[in-house]
């Protein structure tokens, strides 16, 4: 076991590094350490076993934290590059390679892409309008941003949930550059949602028939959203798009903690239920994540254009082959 | 009356302090004091609905002025106004009959009333004119009741028939608050034995292996809960935590206490679970007359994704939380429930 695959899978284990793309990229630069130092065992072709350690680590860091389906991609990727080498390759020229595959795939797909969606979606933002946001996406805080450094008017609702209350780490971002937020619980967002031109949602990974895979609380988001005929935007990099289906959020989710819902932070007073956690009757269920219907969806913002959610199936088919596996 | 006083100036002092938990304990006392004051009240010989509806509106004023967060007060005190109306025009139709039959009993010297009560359409009329108007310019004018206009028109009257009167008019302000009181005793009952009621009807409703959501906590709920576990059905609860009060942590705790399998759900995870529920069955705050509900807040999430999913949505509410107009969050009211 590589120290630095270690330590990532640690740090995953802990909540350290969380998101999707954040997920991604440490995991990559992990192994591009894990190749720098790897050498081929005599008798052993490098891709083979190059791949079979590759497969190592990543059932070691489905341990600590089970994948998310970004990160499937990546490594079908990765692998798919390891099988891809030409045989009379040197290690260290294949080892080098492999190193600026990964680079041009974290730039390309990840970074770029995200500069990409920005300057599609800022389109999207007028003066005078409200913003409501979940949770904390990586790429909607940079949309934010971006559009409040282009000296746009408009003011940002964050809404967030337990137990992460990932929403107050974006609040604070967004408070220190200037921009005028409201925070509020999930539970009210029927309440606020009057006041709200737009939602910018962003996305774990999509899925062929246009459901949303994201953070549990979103499909909640976006129902209200369409009840008060708000559009939802959800912006995700075409690395995340799957080519899966899935019906509803139970076949296939992750749980979290379940400590911490019966503990809530900071309220001391909140302690019900201290001294059940253990009783057979009462089960804690902490969903991580959700699927939202394609029909609350109004438009997919990718680094390929903007989309309805209906042509997510065609994105994974083309561009997929052609860039991919190329 | 100074009695009558001191126990109101009690009263509104406890609700401004909101030393009372709970709209049932509100409705059940503000019930209790709108029948000692109706109960002290001197009603003048004519006209004492209009008397009492008078005591009982000044009274009732204060106690909403004094705790406007806690609708069951205004409910309780229409109601009981409403029970005035309703027993005025019932006693003034049966004296109707009664001041008719003793006419026609007069004519035919029978003391025993057996007969047939003939009303004459125009007395009816006239007297249901007399006690269920609304206030007009003819009433303000009008102090007397229409009662000494109609033996005239019946029969001609006699000094039997006047005596027949005045003991009907007496007989008539005591029979008024009489009854009043008695409905007004019905109504605390009723507010007393509300979970019971509702409860009872628990088990037509969730049947086995049922996956019943809920939100927050209600004491309705759990007694609602309860009573269809005690008649042997087996049925599974989620419940979701409502923030920030967190009560869901509360129902839970009494759920798993009393043997039902439960899960704790936070708020965020509702939609995702909602394909899997039967029901969704919840308490409120208040109804009101549009069949809208005003109910602790993340319910309107609930309520969408259950129609999403064509789930039941079960409200269970005493008769003390219907409101009888559709209630708007004002933005006054909503400064008090923001906290």
């Amino acid at each position: 076991m590589h120290p630095a695959v270690y330590k990532v899978g640690l740090q995953y284990l802990s909540g350290d590094i969380w998101g999707g793309n954040a997920r991604c990229i440490a995991m990559f630069q992990a192994f591009k350490e894990a190749i720098k130092d790897y050498s081929t065992p005599p008798e052993k072709t490098l891709i083979r076993d190059l791949t079979a350690r590759i497969s190592s680590y990543v059932s070691f860091l489905i341990e600590c934290r089970p994948l998310s389906n970004s990160m499937g991609n990546a490594i079908k990727f990765l692998k798919n590059r390891i099988a891809k080498l030409p045989l009379v390759l040197s290690e260290s020229e294949a080892k080098a390679t492999l190193m600026s595959d990964v680079d041009r795939f974290i730039n390309e797909k990840i970074i770029i892409a995200e500069k990409v969606i920005v300057k599609h979606a800022v389109t999207k933002i007028r003066d005078g309008d409200v913003l409501l946001t979940y949770g904390a996406s990586s790429v909607v805080e940079m949309i934010l941003l971006h559009a409040h450094e282009l000296g746009k008017q408009f003011r940002v609702v964050v809404v967030d949930s337990r137990p992460k209350l990932e929403g107050q780490l974006l609040l604070r971002r967004l408070v220190r550059k200037g921009l005028s937020c409201t925070y509020t619980h999930v539970n009210a967002v029927s309440c606020i949602m009057q006041e709200v031109t737009r939602v910018f949602l962003g996305a774990s990974s999509v899925l062929s028939n246009g459901t949303v895979y994201s953070r549990v609380g979103t499909a909640c988001v976006a129902m209200v959203a369409h009840a008060f005929r708000v559009p939802v935007l959800v912006c995700c990099e075409a690395y995340k798009f799957h080519e899966r289906v899935q019906l509803d959020s139970i076949c296939f989710n992750e749980l979290g903690n379940p400590e911490a819902i019966s503990k809530v932070h900071g309220r001391e007073d909140i302690n019900y239920l201290d001294g059940f956690v253990n009783q057979e009757k009462l089960q804690l269920l902490n969903l991580v994540y959700d699927a939202t219907p394609s029909d609350y969806i109004s438009m997919i913002i990718t680094d390929y254009g903007m989309i309805p959610p209906t042509s997510v199936p065609v994105i994974v088919r083309e561009y997929r082959r052609e860039h991919l596996w190329s | 009356m100074p009695d009558t006083q001191a126990l109101v100036n009690d009263f509104l002092n406890k609700l401004k302090k909101r030393k009372i938990e709970g709209s049932q304990a509100t409705a059940k006392q503000t019930a209790e004091l709108l029948r000692s004051v109706i109960s002290q009240t001197r009603v003048p010989y004519t006209n004492q609905a209009a008397a009492l509806i008078q005591s009982v509106k000044a009274v009732g004023e204060r106690l909403i002025a004094a705790n406007p967060v806690e609708l069951a007060v205004g409910n309780v005190v229409r109601r009981v106004l409403h029970i005035i109306r309703e027993e005025d025009l019932s006693l003034t139709a049966a004296a109707m009959a009664g001041v008719n039959l003793s006419a026609v009993s007069d004519d035919e010297d029978d003391a025993d009333g057996d007969n047939q009560p003939v009303l004459s359409a125009a007395a009816i009329a006239a007297a249901s004119r007399s006690t269920l108007r609304p206030p007009s310019l003819q009433t303000l004018l009008e102090d007397v009741p229409d009662f000494a206009a109609v033996p005239h028109t019946s029969s001609s009257g006699g000094d039997s028939e006047g005596k027949s009167k005045s003991a009907d008019k007496s007989s008539r302000s005591r029979k008024l608050k009489h009854d009043v009181i008695e409905a007004v005793n019905e109504l605390i009952q009723d507010i007393s034995t509300c979970h019971e009621q509702i409860a009872e009807q628990a088990v037509e409703h969730i049947h086995q292996n049922e996956v019943i959501l809920t939100l927050g906590s209600s004491r309705t709920v759990l007694e609602f809960l309860c009573a269809a576990k005690e008649k042997k059905r087996s049925f599974r609860v989620f419940v979701a935590e409502g923030a920030p009060r967190y009560q869901g942590h509360l129902l839970a705790k009494e759920l798993v206490m009393r043997g039902l399998p439960t899960t704790l759900i936070t708020d965020s995870a509702v939609f995702a679970m909602i394909s899997r529920v039967n029901m969704v069955i919840v308490g409120a705050h208040a109804v009101m007359a549009n069949g809208g509900v005003i109910a602790p807040v993340g319910l309107n999430m609930v309520a969408l994704a259950a129609q999403k999913h064509a789930v039941p949505f079960v409200v269970l509410a005493g008769i003390h939380k219907v409101l009888r107009h559709n209630g708007c969050l004002t933005s006054k009211l909503l400064d008090i429930f923001v906290q």
